[in-house]
């Protein structure tokens, strides 16, 4: 194998894998925080596609401005949802046991609520939208190109992640939410609004992926039916990075993005994505809590 | 006790009753067809186009009177979701077989859907129409029940490099190494495998030969291999989202291909396909149509048909909608004959099958006749050019509108 090609294909894996990693931040950071798996994560992305997607297409509003809109618009969806349809559940069950199933089937039910509106509401066609800057790149020799929309993507993941682990390690609300995710109780009794906690945590767990969608957009289609494709990933991403790490979740991200673009050179692309599997099995078993995890 | 006997009695009562019922409702003012689509997830594009294609056709046939052989019975659409799964789609075959008690079906768009669907139907005794779906396996398996009006895989990817070889022998240059990238399932393998048989059989060598998995976010890797392996020719099957990523990388990337991009139909006949990528992004790229993209041009009492298509849905006349028009009268033209809803008869209607005319070939097909294992020979599609931002049929010759002369080979991106 031709070392350019090879490292080629490992700068390609690395620009992929910074946007992997800040897909699943919202999904880490609730897990984190509440302990539960948002099963309508893909269904949130889905949104946030689509956001910035009708703000191009009707008003003709630059995707990269939508982030103005989208992101707020996201974090207010997500404030809602779990205001008013999670936590009556968290209330309900919180004496009886910490990992609520019920909200899981929940976050479930809501994700298949939120596609199939979509779909009653926009049908199931696949739309895209065309900048010209969407499709300059970076070339340098014959085989490395990257594409700008891509490289900001990465860009603005890695620049996401750093604000986002500052906003938790520096402010008040950020320490708030941190401890509330190490101890519930304990944070109560210091004064914490719980409940508001997770309300702001599923926000900001969906504003990331406002964010995300108007990065997206410019090179991804979207249908009502595209979360599907993320939830698994974003999953995996979590679990090998170590639940409830952001900068984890960046790292999972790189790591499956590398190994996959790599791997594709030597099999074919549906073979590597096993050895992204063989990865997360091997942390799952050397490093159960990932690879910037916590002992918990 | 007693209890227990009013319940049993209301039961076996309410079955007679509606059984009853629903013997008797059959025959007297409609006909129910079944249908398995995929009307959401990853394919539901298409299978939305097929059912309004159906529908139209349906409309039609009803507006005129209904089917005279079964009493002027009108024709009622009943349609199950596949959600683009092959597990959906038999459970909803199953559904609508033995609750909806319709004598025959069609469906179902995509390949690994229809290969289980059809299996369904088979143990139930009841004839199946494909539509749209290509696999091989699906006419191999001595089903009786099973009948394929359009193409099969092989037959595409044969015209895919009779094309090639046609074109290479009008101008003296061809391609002599070939790339294949195909999508994981069903549909993108039996293709892939198709192209691996033939190529060999006219010299044509496979310097590139994968398959990825649908929902891909990323083709910089495939894309990467493709430079460094430099097929003269490429061809691609791929659905819809996946052909639009894949599209807008390759020019980012600008990807050289001498003798062009060969897509075989799915995504490159979706009009949402070209509506999500530059126009400049698919000049001269060539597509394997299911049917003659043309055909309003070529025979103009398609375009009635196609404004209502365009009314329903926004967009003109696409050959999943077509194919859906084309499987009702195919099925009228069948109880027609039939003149029962039996399913044994209307499967020996279906065997008997030839239709040289009228609405059901408005995929520009000459004859509709299904072989011993339920396939039509008589199918085949076109090869297209996108010159200008149009769509235009470069193959067969004899297809090929006056005045046409197909870019080949195809210009460097530098170069455009």
């Amino acid at each position: 194998m031709d070392a350019v090609i090879l490292g080629v294909a490992v700068v390609n894996g690395i620009v992929l894998g910074g946007l992997y990693g800040a897909i699943a931040i919202g999904l880490s950071l609730i897990f984190g925080v509440m302990r539960v798996i948002n099963f309508a994560h893909g269904s949130f992305l889905m949104i946030g596609l689509f956001v910035p997607y009708w703000l191009w297409q009707l008003f003709k509003v630059n995707p990269y401005v939508s982030v103005l809109i989208a992101a707020p618009a996201l974090f207010m969806l997500g404030y809602a949802v779990q205001a008013v349809l999670i936590a009556p559940l968290y209330r309900r069950e919180r004496a009886m046991v910490l990992e609520p199933v019920s909200v899981l089937m929940l976050t479930a039910g809501v994700g298949l609520i939120m596609d199939n509106l979509t779909f009653m509401a926009f049908g199931p066609d696949f739309r895209g939208i065309t900048l010209d800057f969407a499709s300059k790149a970076f070339r340098f020799g014959d085989y490395l190109n990257i594409n700008y929309t891509r490289l900001l993507a990465f860009q603005v993941s890695l620049g996401l992640t750093a604000l986002l682990s500052l906003f938790l390690a520096r402010t008040d609300l950020g320490r708030a939410i941190r401890s509330t995710a190490q101890n519930r109780d304990a944070a109560a009794l210091c004064g914490i609004n719980v409940m508001r906690i997770y309300n702001v945590t599923f926000g900001m767990g969906c504003a990331v992926l406002g964010v995300v969608g108007c990065l997206m957009i410019p090179f991804y289609p979207v249908s009502p039916s595209i979360g599907l494709a993320f939830g698994i990933r974003s999953f995996i991403t979590v679990v090998l990075g170590g639940i409830g790490s952001i900068p984890g979740c960046i790292l999972g991200g790189l790591v499956l993005g590398v190994v996959e673009s790599v791997a594709a050179q030597f099999v074919t692309a549906t073979s590597a994505s096993i050895f992204s599997f063989v990865i997360f099995i091997l942390v799952l078993f050397f490093r159960p809590t990932g690879l910037l995890g916590m002992k918990v | 006790m007693k209890r227990t006997n009013w319940v049993v009695a209301s039961v076996v009562f309410g079955l007679t009753a509606w059984s009853v019922a629903a013997v008797a409702g059959e025959k007297v003012d409609e006909v129910k067809l079944g249908s398995v689509m995929s009307m959401s997830g990853g394919a539901a594009n298409q299978g939305t186009q097929t059912k309004t294609g159906a529908i139209i056709a349906a409309e039609e046939i009803n507006a005129k009177g209904g089917i005279p052989a079964l009493g002027g019975a009108k024709i009622r659409l009943i349609f199950g979701d596949s959600q683009s799964k092959p597990d959906v789609g038999a459970s909803e075959t199953e559904r609508i077989i033995q609750r909806e008690n319709v004598p025959l079906m069609f469906g179902a768009y995509q390949s690994a859907v229809t290969t289980v669907t059809t299996e369904v139907a088979e143990r139930y005794k009841t004839p199946w129409l494909v539509t749209g779906s290509v696999a091989d396996i699906i006419t191999q398996r001595g089903f009786k029940y099973t009948f394929r009006p359009n193409n099969k895989a092989v037959y595409d990817a044969n015209e895919q490099l009779q094309a090639i070889k046609t074109l290479a022998q009008e101008t003296g240059k061809g391609p002599k190494s070939i790339g294949v990238l195909v999508e994981g399932s069903d549909w993108g393998k039996s293709h892939a495998a198709n192209l691996r048989k033939l190529a060999k059989d006219i010299n044509y060598e496979i310097v590139f030969d994968e398959a990825y998995s649908p929902g891909t976010m990323d083709f910089s890797a495939q894309i990467l291999k493709i430079k460094s392996k430099k097929p003269d020719a490429m061809i691609i099957a791929m659905y819809t989202p996946d052909h639009i990523v894949f599209t807008k990388q390759i020019y980012e990337g600008r990807l050289d291909i001498p003798f062009g991009i060969h897509s075989v139909g799915a995504g490159s006949e979706d009009p949402n396909f070209y509506k999500a990528v530059p126009p400049q992004a698919v000049e001269y790229m060539f597509v394997q149509e299911d049917f003659q993209i043309d055909i309003t041009e070529v025979a103009p009492w398609t375009q009635a048909v196609d404004k209502k298509f365009r009314e329903m849905l926004g967009y003109e006349l696409t050959c999943y909608g077509a194919q859906g028009y084309s499987a009702i009268y195919t099925i009228y033209d069948v109880l027609q004959r039939a003149g029962s809803l039996d399913k044994e008869k209307i499967r020996e209607a279906f065997v008997k099958t030839n239709i040289t005319s009228g609405p059901a070939l408005i995929m520009g097909w000459q004859k509709i006749a299904f072989d011993k294992d339920g396939q039509n020979v008589d199918a085949h599609g076109v090869i297209s050019q996108n010159l200008r931002g149009k769509r235009t049929t470069v193959w067969p010759v004899t297809n090929r509108p006056k005045g046409i002369k197909p870019v080949w080979p195809v210009p460097a991106w530098k170069d455009r």
